[in-house]
């Protein structure tokens, strides 16, 4: 129907992990939200699914969240990366590129 | 690492809520439709819009719980949420099963704590591995220690780290609470530091006390409690034998001294023997008394130990003798071998206890056997909408482990109180603590029976075919071929181990039986038997001929008595008198066991010990006056082999000697000084001003012998204040008194086999009413169709009789196998009495035909209209 694909499986964390590397703190709907902007319209994301990413995160102690306001005054929960977190995203990082590059020499070499 | 983090969070998770996530969800929805309406959508539209970015909220929400928690607890938590919900909806069957498991599980947990703390008992001195029973030995006879020669072998001897000696004697104590006899340990003033213990109040002895002769004494933990009732007791005194001492120290609890047999109350340093003695052996090489005992040096191995102490002792000038040698005897193979006999009681108890434990889960599993069965429909639902077998295996499982917990948290509270009072009932000196030996057996064996009933049960209810489970659309279905041939099973299992233990228990209790209602040779009827505590001392003997004459006529007028009589070491005495008894015609020889009693007249009259020939030790017998002694029919026998012994000589050595020879004038019907005594070698000889003093007095009454204890021990009391009276009772008394371990075997046996045979009687009563539930649409039809109703009731009972004759046989053959073991405990009876198992198996039959012929005569009396319309 349209050009929006789904969030492909196991790169959800490393979005919101990369997201608050730039933007720490923020609450799960900002997070949402500059994962949609970023994507600019091509990527179809549940927003609730990034609940249980974050817990996840914060299981891993990756990510850690405290209470505080949003810009609106509403009671919200902040989220923001450890020193942990930026290991383990600089690491994901990087196999990810492993990953795109070896797939698209992949792909170029099949066509 | 990054794993042992999540798990810590996701434990911490199970305590948490989902409030932080609605919270969140909340602030989310609001955000992105305060956004939508910045944009200019109405608010209702940018709510709905708002939802529908959002995602679907409750598998998310199921998603985020599954991740902050442990699945598994969730899981478990339903389990016990159903099993608690099915426990409720039966609460008579849980309460049965609770109790069972109780009974069943606190029995086996009770007896281990006590064989753990006698099995595991050790010395309570530091590095006991190093110390040796020192013995002289000849021919393979130990001898004790002399006072001098013990002093010359510990002077001189070069090889051991520290060497003590020590004697048991049974003392008066004049205390706070009356008079009792307490056991004390006389012992070199070094005893304490060879050791290696030091008292938890005061002091020990040092080598000063020793030869101080300073009545000071040190009392075990359990004495200060007993007496002074935890109150301060250094400084203050102690009547012992009439002489005072000091308390200067109190030891630990744990200590019980360097042996386990005799456990001492006081202890007093050797200085004060003459003290407590009627004479002085401290400074007699010829009079052998000491335990000696011996720590090793490290370097020193005991065979080095005992050849350097033999070569010492042969040269002692006048003490040694070269046809002895030392032997040293590790005292932790001393206690080990008591602890091994001390522990055979409760290895067969707890053979019983596990008996019934067995039969106990038996009947639990044929009880949840019948419910799975109930269950049918339920579970065959389960499995066809997606359950895994092993998910309803667990969810079965929960509920038996449920019933376990209940029942073991009971178990724990009765091992408790059970073994405490295990160990009081045998007077056994044994601290019972809980130790994580105890906890893992117990822990074990619930486990054990929770998967012996649980699993068993759970298994076969899941195995069946799916259709015909479904298909029947009955809330009874037949439970399948499995289930029936289970609980068949179990029956027998029950049956057999129930004969077991009621064949044990017959034997245990017929022993008590015969032992109480054998014959002993006097006739116990309306005698009453008072203890007189020997006080030795130096003035022993003068003060006991002086009361004698006098007590002697007041007993005899006192109203109510027949004949009243004194004797030492006689019947049922606390002390005994043995030694050599040899005529012309034939030596004493070791194995005679000769026990000599000395009595006044009217003593057989009193005791009615029947005399076989002559006359008895009567008022003729005065000191002064010829030697005479009656004999017990057996000595005359042996030793005057079938001759008249009347008018012949004994002499009391080993050869006969005609200068230190007595008369005898009478012959005595043989009697037996104790439950298990044999009927064995007896000299009577009158009392002298030289001999042993009073140690018991005995009456004969015309009624009631109780109502005389008051008068009796008034007028022994009145003649002399100052006169130790101990025990007073009748001579039945005084016998069971010598089968207290006896009579808990039997008691204990038979509440046993007594439980057993209830839990089976159960069992075989729920098998029935089982069978009746599930055949009751065949029982009507077969009841309209004209069946009698006692035809009916045969054919359930048909069902049951194979199985107990299958049973009993089994039984049978595992009773004559077992009851092998307990053979040493018993008197009168034999281990393979076909008798008494018949006797048990017939019991059982009936008891089992009762159980089964009530559901039976129900199913009989069904109204077949009924019986067809139920389903």
């Amino acid at each position: 129907m349209d050009n929006r694909s789904e969030v492909p499986y196991g790169t959800l964390d490393l979005m919101v992990l990369k997201t608050l590397d730039t933007l720490s703190p923020l609450h799960g709907y900002g997070i949402a939200r500059r994962i949609e902007q970023v994507a600019q319209g091509s990527l179809e994301l549940n927003q609730g699914t990034i609940y249980p990413a974050l817990l996840r995160l914060e299981q891993r102690a990756w990510i850690a969240s405290k209470w505080g306001v949003s810009d609106n005054n509403r009671r919200a929960r902040f989220y923001s990366i450890t020193a942990a977190g930026r290991r383990q995203l600089a690491a994901e990082a990087k196999n990810w590129s492993r990953t795109v590059a070896m797939v698209n020499r992949l792909l170029e070499g099949e066509s | 690492m990054t794993a042992l983090r999540v798990l810590i969070s996701r434990l911490g998770g199970l305590f948490a809520t989902s409030a932080r996530l609605d919270e969140e969800i909340a602030a989310h929805l609001d955000m992105l439709a305060g956004e939508l309406e910045r944009r200019g959508l109405s608010p209702a539209a940018a709510r709905a819009q708002a939802r529908r970015d959002f995602g679907a909220i409750t598998p998310m929400r199921e998603v985020h719980r599954d991740q902050r928690r442990l699945p598994f607890f969730d899981t478990l938590a339903q389990d016990l949420r159903y099993a608690l919900r099915q426990l409720r909806r039966s609460p008579g069957f849980a309460a049965a099963a609770i109790l069972t498991l109780a009974l069943g599980i606190g029995a086996n947990a009770a007896i281990y704590q006590v064989l753990d703390a006698v099995v595991f008992r050790a010395l309570p001195v530091p590095h006991p591995e190093q110390l040796v029973l020192m013995q002289l030995v000849r021919n393979g006879k130990p001898l004790t220690f002399s006072y001098p020669l013990y002093r010359e072998m510990a002077a001189r001897q070069r090889v051991l780290a520290g060497t003590f000696a020590a004697s048991t004697e049974s003392v008066v104590l004049r205390g706070r609470r009356g008079i009792e006899t307490v056991h004390t340990s006389l012992v070199t003033g070094n005893y304490f530091q060879v050791l290696g213990v030091s008292a938890r109040r005061g002091r020990c002895f040092t080598g000063a006390d020793d030869r101080a002769a300073a009545p000071v004494a040190v009392i075990s933990h359990a004495f200060w409690q007993r007496e002074f009732a935890g109150a301060t007791a250094l400084g203050a005194n102690l009547q012992l034998n009439r002489a005072m001492v000091t308390v200067i120290g109190i030891m630990p609890p744990a200590f019980f001294g360097e042996s386990a047999g005799d456990v001492p109350d006081i202890w007093l340093p050797i200085g004060m023997q003459p003290l407590l003695s009627p004479s002085d052996w401290l400074d007699a090489p010829a009079f052998s008394w000491l335990k000696v005992t011996a720590r090793l040096k490290p370097d020193v191995s005991p065979t080095q130990a005992a050849t350097a102490l033999t070569a010492l002792y042969r040269q002692l000038p006048g003490l040694g003798s070269p046809d002895y040698q030392v032997q040293l005897q590790p005292a932790n193979q001393i206690l080990a071998e008591l602890n091994a006999q001390t522990a055979h009681p409760l290895y067969i108890l707890i053979g019983i206890t596990a008996a019934v434990l067995l039969i106990a889960c038996c009947n639990l599993a044929n009880l949840l056997l019948g419910r799975a069965a109930a269950r049918t429909h339920e579970i065959g639902v389960r499995l066809a909408i997606g359950a895994g077998r092993a998910r309803i295996v667990r969810h079965l499982l929960t509920e038996s482990f449920l019933l376990s917990t209940l029942g073991t948290l009971a178990a724990g509270a009765l091992a408790w109180w059970g073994s405490r009072a295990l160990i009081q009932a045998q007077a056994w000196h044994l601290a019972v603590n809980p130790t994580w030996r105890a906890l893992g057996f117990t822990a074990g064996i619930a486990i054990l029976a929770t998967l012996l009933f649980g699993l068993v049960p759970a298994l076969s209810a899941t195995h069946f075919d799916l259709l015909p489970a479904l298909a029947a659309n009955r809330r009874t279905h037949s439970g399948g071929r499995s289930g029936q041939w289970l609980g068949k099973l179990l029956i027998v299992v029950q049956i057999s181990t129930s004969l077991l233990l009621l064949s044990g228990a017959a034997l245990l209790g017929l022993t008590l039986w015969n032992l109480r209602h054998q014959d002993f040779g006097f006739s116990r009827g309306n005698v009453l038997m008072v203890d007189l505590p020997v006080e030795f001392g130096p003035n022993m003997a003068s003060r006991s001929n002086a009361v004698r004459p006098v007590l002697y006529d007041r007993l005899q007028t006192l109203p109510g008595v027949r004949s009243a009589a004194f004797s030492a070491c006689g019947l049922m005495s606390a002390w005994q008198n043995t030694g050599p008894i040899s005529s012309a015609e034939r030596p004493a020889r070791k194995t005679d066991y000769t026990r000599f009693t000395v009595v006044t007249p009217h003593y057989f009259e009193t005791l009615g010990i029947p005399l076989i020939a002559g006359r008895a030790i009567d008022e003729r017998d005065r000191d002064g006056a010829p030697q005479v002694a009656v004999l017990s029919e057996t000595a005359a026998h042996t030793l005057f082999g079938g001759t008249n012994p009347i008018g012949r000589m004994v002499s009391g050595s080993y050869t006969f000697e005609a200068g230190k020879a007595f008369e005898v004038v009478g012959v005595a019907h043989d009697v037996r000084f104790s439950p298990r005594d044999p009927y064995a070698f007896q000299i009577y000889r009158p009392f002298s001003k030289s001999g042993f003093p009073i140690t018991e007095v005995v009456v004969r009454t015309a009624g009631d012998p109780a109502s005389l204890v008051g008068p009796v021990r008034a007028a022994i009391q009145d003649l002399d204040p100052s006169l130790a009276v101990g025990d007073v009772s009748t001579l039945q008394q005084k016998i069971d008194s010598g089968l207290v371990h006896e009579r808990m075997m039997a008691l204990l046996s038979g509440c046993f086999g007594l439980l057993a045979l209830i839990l089976t009687s159960v069992g075989v009563y729920g098998v029935i009413a089982y069978a009746v539930a599930r055949r009751t649409r065949e029982i009507g039809i077969r009841l309209a169709l004209g069946a009698a109703r006692g035809q009916v009731a045969a054919m359930l009972l048909r069902e049951l009789g194979p199985l107990v004759l299958a049973s009993l046989v089994l039984g049978a053959g595992a009773t004559l196998a077992a009851t092998r073991v307990i053979r040493t405990q018993l008197y009168g009876v034999a281990a393979g009495d076909l008798t008494t198992l018949g006797a048990a198996a017939c019991a059982i039959a009936l008891v089992a035909a009762l159980a089964a012929w009530l559901p039976a005569r129900r199913a009989s009396r069904l109204d077949p209209m009924d019986a067809l319309r139920q389903q």
